[in-house]
């Protein structure tokens, strides 16, 4: 113990001396900066505009007001008196991934929601985007990716911010060397963005805590992504920037809570959405990744009954030797716990079925049908129904 | 779409220069058409797409278009092993769902909807699947369900599967259509195809 401890004051004082700097670092815009557009800039900002229509139409834009209003309360908060400068999409993905553009449009991936334990972790992310915004990177950025690509269209590149991360690799490698921010950048971001949340009264060691959760979902997932997405790509390595930022916040605002405690704010808006939000994540067919994310939800206290039936979704589908019994235990638990979606009913019906317990799966099936009478797939329930079968 | 879409420019580009033969439509007549085990019987002509356009699919895996294959597209794949999945990637952590010989309706459902996830693009796509319903493919039970397919920068697909399971083997049926006007467009015509498709000598 005592070796450790010294190690971390030897680790601290090593990065005592570039981190002093960072407090330095600040806005370099006031609100409501308009960018002004060079002489050759026009056709740029343009395809910038015409990316946010595309935005506003894309089929995986979330409209839902309460998800809305809940994201934008935040970035507003961190952003304080930059809170006009931004507009806020939420986009339907289950991948980690927050974003900005020069005119600031901000995209949060529903995949930060199902990642971040608290209101305060979302907000780190905000505000390690509005940081590198303020601190002019998102225009910098911009302006290197015209440079780069003259003789090209820069609405590729945007497309593909929102497709994800599945396009060819060459392409996407393209794209990266274009979109990275230097370490630099990322490092500013980090500090600046921790600051402005510390003053919106966000506990500041979210901004690493985030990171924690998402290198401990990389270390259980069961196959690991060749490309780890833009986001992971771009930015510095998870583990020693979470490291680095640990220190400084420690020694700038204090130790951590002795454990994560998560707000009913968070709690609540995730409870609301959550089955849309993890049946997105249930398709990816990643369980090592959904396992990891659903002992996080349990830990910061989402709905039993809830959690239950996803857990119950991840074993039946991953099929690994007694995942079986796992699975219907997990439907039972959430049954129990007063909360499940009709769906755990029917799958625990099929489970029966597969037992070759017909009666049990009748019973099963029968109460689905109950409490969703307008099930579309009420011939199919129907069918097992039938005593003919 | 996205994936299918740019590799399908790639493949046009690659066709144009090279001018290779065995990338060509070729055109599928009216009648019985017999794809490995499993026959089909087209109403009106179709077009083949040629394996090059369509580096998703398993090599016995058939894929026929109207109107263009962004437009419309019918996927013929007949009998899936035990442990394999019914669409297929070049990437190692593309993280495929596999087909199970002891797949019950809502399992083939979700197999479904989490491959047509990765087929369109993962995180560039929303797949929902709804009325999962009993159908006869001739002696054979199996089922039949609708898919929707939001994509972030193209069209909404709509669609319809078939598919049954004989001796531990998976039959599928699947046809997308780009909403509005393609999916109603050739939507009788695909889904006689799908509900009368039988196994070749058994059906």
């Amino acid at each position: 113990m005592a070796s450790s401890r010294s190690a971390f004051a030897i680790l601290a004082a090593l990065l005592a001396a570039p981190l002093a700097a960072q407090e330095d670092i600040d806005h370099k815009i006031p609100p409501g900066y308009v960018p002004e557009q060079g002489p050759d800039e026009k056709g740029i900002w343009m395809e910038i505009e015409e990316y946010e229509k595309a935005i506003q139409q894309s089929a995986l834009l979330v409209k839902d007001p309460d998800l809305n209003n809940y994201v934008s309360s935040i970035v507003c908060r961190v952003a304080g008196d930059y809170c006009n400068d931004f507009r806020v999409y939420i986009i339907r993905n289950p991948g980690f991934n927050a974003s900005m553009t020069a005119s600031g449009v901000m995209q949060i991936w529903t995949g930060l929601l199902l990642r971040s334990r608290s209101s305060d972790e979302v907000a780190a992310v905000i505000g390690h985007e509005i940081a590198h915004y303020t601190r002019l990177h998102t225009l910098e950025r911009l302006r290197s990716v015209k440079k780069s690509m003259a003789a090209g269209s820069i609405f590729d590149f945007g497309i593909t911010i929102l497709t994800g991360v599945n396009v060819p690799v060459g392409q996407m490698t393209a794209i990266l060397n274009v979109l990275s921010f230097s370490r630099e950048q990322e490092t500013e971001a980090d500090f600046l963005g921790t600051r402005m949340i510390a003053g919106a009264a966000y506990d500041p060691h979210a901004a690493y805590r985030i990171w924690e959760g998402v290198i401990a979902e990389e270390q259980a997932a069961e196959v690991k992504r060749e490309n780890p997405g833009i986001f992971a790509a771009t930015h510095p390595d998870a583990a020693v920037r979470a490291k680095e930022l640990k220190a400084w916040i420690t020694a700038t605002y204090g130790p951590p809570d002795a454990e994560l405690v998560s707000n009913i704010e968070h709690i609540e808006i995730m409870n609301r959405h959550y089955l849309f939000l993890m049946e997105d994540q249930l398709d990816t067919n990643r369980f090592g990744r959904t396992e990891a994310m659903l002992k996080r939800h349990a830990e910061i206290g989402i709905e039993p009954s809830l959690i239950r039936f996803f857990y119950g979704e991840m074993f039946r589908q991953r099929g690994q030797e007694g995942d079986l019994t796992r699975a219907m235990d997990a439907y039972r638990h959430s049954i129990e716990g007063g909360a499940a979606p009709p769906e755990a009913y029917k799958n625990l019906g099929y489970l029966h079925l597969k037992n070759d317990e017909v009666a049990e799966a009748q019973v099963q099936f029968r109460k689905y049908l109950e409490r969703k009478p307008d099930a579309s797939d009420r011939a199919m329930i129907e069918f097992y129904l039938d005593e003919e079968w | 779409m996205v994936s299918i879409l740019r590799r399908s420019l790639l493949g046009i580009a690659f066709i144009s220069l090279g001018g290779c033969v065995a990338t060509t439509y070729t055109m599928v007549a009216p009648g019985t058409v017999t794809v490995e085990a499993l026959q089909v019987t087209p109403g009106e002509a179709w077009n083949q797409v040629p394996p090059m356009l369509s580096p998703s699919s398993r090599r016995t895996t058939r894929v026929w278009t109207r109107d263009g294959l962004l437009l419309d597209r019918l996927v013929i794949v007949p009998g899936v092993p035990d442990g394999e999945p019914i669409v297929e990637s070049d990437r190692k952590d593309a993280a495929l769902p596999v087909f199970r010989a002891g797949m019950l309706p809502n399992e083939i459902e979700e197999l479904t909807e989490s491959s047509i996830f990765k087929l369109f693009g993962e995180g560039g796509v929303s797949v929902n699947t709804s009325s999962l319903r009993p159908h006869r493919f001739g002696e054979h039970r199996g089922i039949l369900f609708n898919v929707e397919v939001a994509v972030s920068d193209g069209p909404d697909y709509k669609g319809l599967v078939g598919s049954f399971i004989v001796d531990e083997k998976l039959y599928m049926m699947m046809y997308f259509g780009a909403e509005p006007y393609y999916y109603d467009k050739h939507l009788a015509e695909a889904e006689a195809i799908i509900t009368s498709a039988r196994l070749s000598g058994k059906g």
